[in-house]
């Protein structure tokens, strides 16, 4: 029988930041495009799907003209990006998690090239835990570890069942592990969210907490952990007597892990819920092993994250202005700084603010010369003066991804990109050179 | 009918992620992210049929988006979006100085427009081109 398809195995899945290492996929020998995904979960089986050539995937370099995007040459495109940046004032690097760490270094050094602010997707989601890790350090582990030990698992404000799909099956819930040989029956999982999402229906113990009260529970839980008598019958929302209860819950278990998302991130207390959280899991392990871990959404937010810093010494929010990095979330962050309409200029690469961001910060990013390195049509894109459409990486061309818990993973390449598509790193290299001669460097 | 002093929260769902990969211009997105989901008795309140378009105002602006009943309830009191153009219509673009806008807890009022039109991403983001 002659084979119709090849077959890539171990392929570490570009979508979210549990990074599942083990999908196997089809690719048709003929015409090169992905014919089956196996291992992977809804998403990211779509991610592969939708790399195959479609009416919303770029194939070449795009310029707007009179309203309309024009197809041009690599040249032409390049010539006009470099053009915007090197013209700005006070252009913008934003995007970087949904591509690769090589691509990323390059981000740096254009960002210090042009003077930039260089600022990734952490901004409006994790950045928050980066301050309260900054302020108080943090207890951390692999997923590894979590799956071979821990026995009390929490998900504060964060529904894994939607955001990472197979995180459950594969590190923290219904896996076996060492230590945990009977896998689901051997852990005890506790949710904590305003809402009884499905992660919460398959939890042991679903806590409903009042929306954006996080904080005050934390506290509570933490003075409860201390032995002091609250004189209220509930804060947020949650009787006592439950808190009591969960106190004692996490101090018998034997390895505990609280897993947070937006939910604590996002809400009005920002990076004073993950400070106290981070106070909360330090003082239990008086009593016991306890560690917490950002729920990263992109799966390369890590990854910017380590990038930037090994480069400049800050993870996001950077302003090369004056010639060196400096940081200041608040100051220098995407949303921030278009609020206060300073950016003249926008270059985009793997991302989609236009979708993402508030819409009046999307408003004023639209006044501008915005540039997009992007493999599909997005509500960024299709306003963008210029699209550089990029291979996908972990798809279309190979790379290195860090996973929520900072572990380093190698991306495949399962096929060829289409039409005249590069990979984000060799366009970032075109663009690096184009703007060098514009310099005069 | 409408419905006041409800609490809007913002995030992923499955759907949602899989629109996203799968077209952001598609109506499947649309399908998937602009809609608002309802806690069963407070939709109950609406006396509107699942589907019928509603119009969800803040103090930092108004989108209208399809209605429906939660699957992750009951949370009365809570109106949920999933993350994306719509939502964004919606929530609270100050940091209080430290990057992240307020995606989460913002004051609400939802009206029933049975004859308001639900844009797809696209045309949704590019009003704010325009304007």
């Amino acid at each position: 029988m002659v084979e119709k398809v090849r077959t890539v195995k171990d392929v570490c899945c570009p979508f979210c930041g549990t990074l599942c290492d083990d999908l196997e996929i089809d690719v048709d020998l003929k015409t090169d495009v992905v014919v089956e995904v196996r291992n992977g979960c809804q998403i990211g089986t779509k991610k592969y799907f939708s790399s195959n050539p479609s009416d919303h995937r770029y194939t070449k370099p795009l310029i707007k003209e009179n309203g309309e995007h024009k197809e041009v040459s690599w040249e032409e495109a390049l010539d006009k990006a470099a053009d915007i940046l090197v013209n700005a004032q006070r252009p913008l690097l934003y995007g970087f998690s949904s591509t690769e760490c090589e691509a990323q270094s390059k981000g740096v050094v254009l960002a210090e090239m042009l003077n930039a602010i260089l600022d990734n997707t952490a901004s409006v989601c994790h950045g928050p835990s980066l301050l309260a890790i900054q302020d108080v350090g943090a207890s951390l582990a692999t997923l590894g570890e979590i799956k071979n030990r821990a026995d009390t698992i929490i998900f504060w404000g964060s529904n894994p069942v939607h955001a990472h799909p197979r995180h459950l099956s594969r590190y923290s819930d219904f896996i076996r592990g060492y230590f945990r040989t009977d896998g689901r029956n051997d852990r005890y999982i506790i949710v904590v969210d305003p809402r009884n999402t499905h992660t919460a229906q398959v939890a042991d113990k679903f806590i409903q907490i009042n929306p954006s009260e996080d904080y005050e529970l934390i506290q509570a839980i933490r003075a409860v952990l201390r032995g002091s008598e609250l004189d209220v019958k509930e804060v947020s929302g949650v009787s006592i007597d439950d808190i009591k209860e969960l106190v004692e819950k996490l101090k018998s278990s034997n390895f505990g892990v609280i897993f947070f998302g937006m939910g604590l991130t996002q809400t009005s207390a920002h990076h004073r819920n993950i400070d106290t959280a981070i106070r909360l899991v330090t003082e239990l392990n008086d009593y016991t092993k306890f560690i917490l871990i950002p729920m990263r959404g992109h799966y390369n937010v890590t990854g910017a994250n380590q990038v930037f810093a090994w480069n400049t010494g800050y993870a996001y929010s950077i302003d090369f202005s004056r010639g060196y990095p400096r940081y200041n979330p608040g100051e220098f962050s995407s949303v921030d700084l278009l609020m206060r309409d300073e950016v003249d200029a926008a270059l985009i690469v793997a991302s989609d603010p236009g979708s993402n961001f508030p819409a009046a910060a999307v408003k004023n990013l639209f006044k501008h010369p915005l540039i997009a390195i992007e493999p599909h049509k997005t509500p960024t894109s299709a306003f963008a003066d210029v699209v550089l459409p990029a291979a996908i990486a972990g798809i279309e061309c190979e790379g290195t991804a860090y996973r929520m818990d900072t572990v380093p993973l190698r991306l495949r390449k399962v096929k060829d990109a289409p039409g005249e598509c590069l990979s984000d790193k060799e366009i970032l290299e075109r663009l690096i050179e184009k703007v060098k001669e514009k310099l005069g460097e | 009918m409408s419905l006041n002093n409800l609490i809007l929260l913002t995030g992923r769902t499955i759907s949602q992620g899989v629109a996203l990969e799968g077209g952001k211009a598609s109506r499947e997105n649309v399908r998937a992210a602009g809609i608002c989901t309802f806690d069963a008795d407070d939709f109950k309140k609406l006396d509107c049929l699942v589907g019928t378009p509603v119009k969800v105002i803040t103090d930092y602006g108004e989108v209208v988006v399809y209605s429906t009943i939660t699957e992750e309830g009951p949370h009365p009191g809570i109106i949920f979006i999933p993350m994306g153009p719509w939502a964004n219509q919606l929530v609270n673009p100050s940091s209080q100085a430290c990057g992240t806008p307020q995606y989460k807890g913002m004051k609400s009022k939802v009206e029933v427009v049975k004859n308001g039109k639900v844009l797809g991403a696209i045309e949704l983001i590019g009003r704010l081109k325009e304007a």
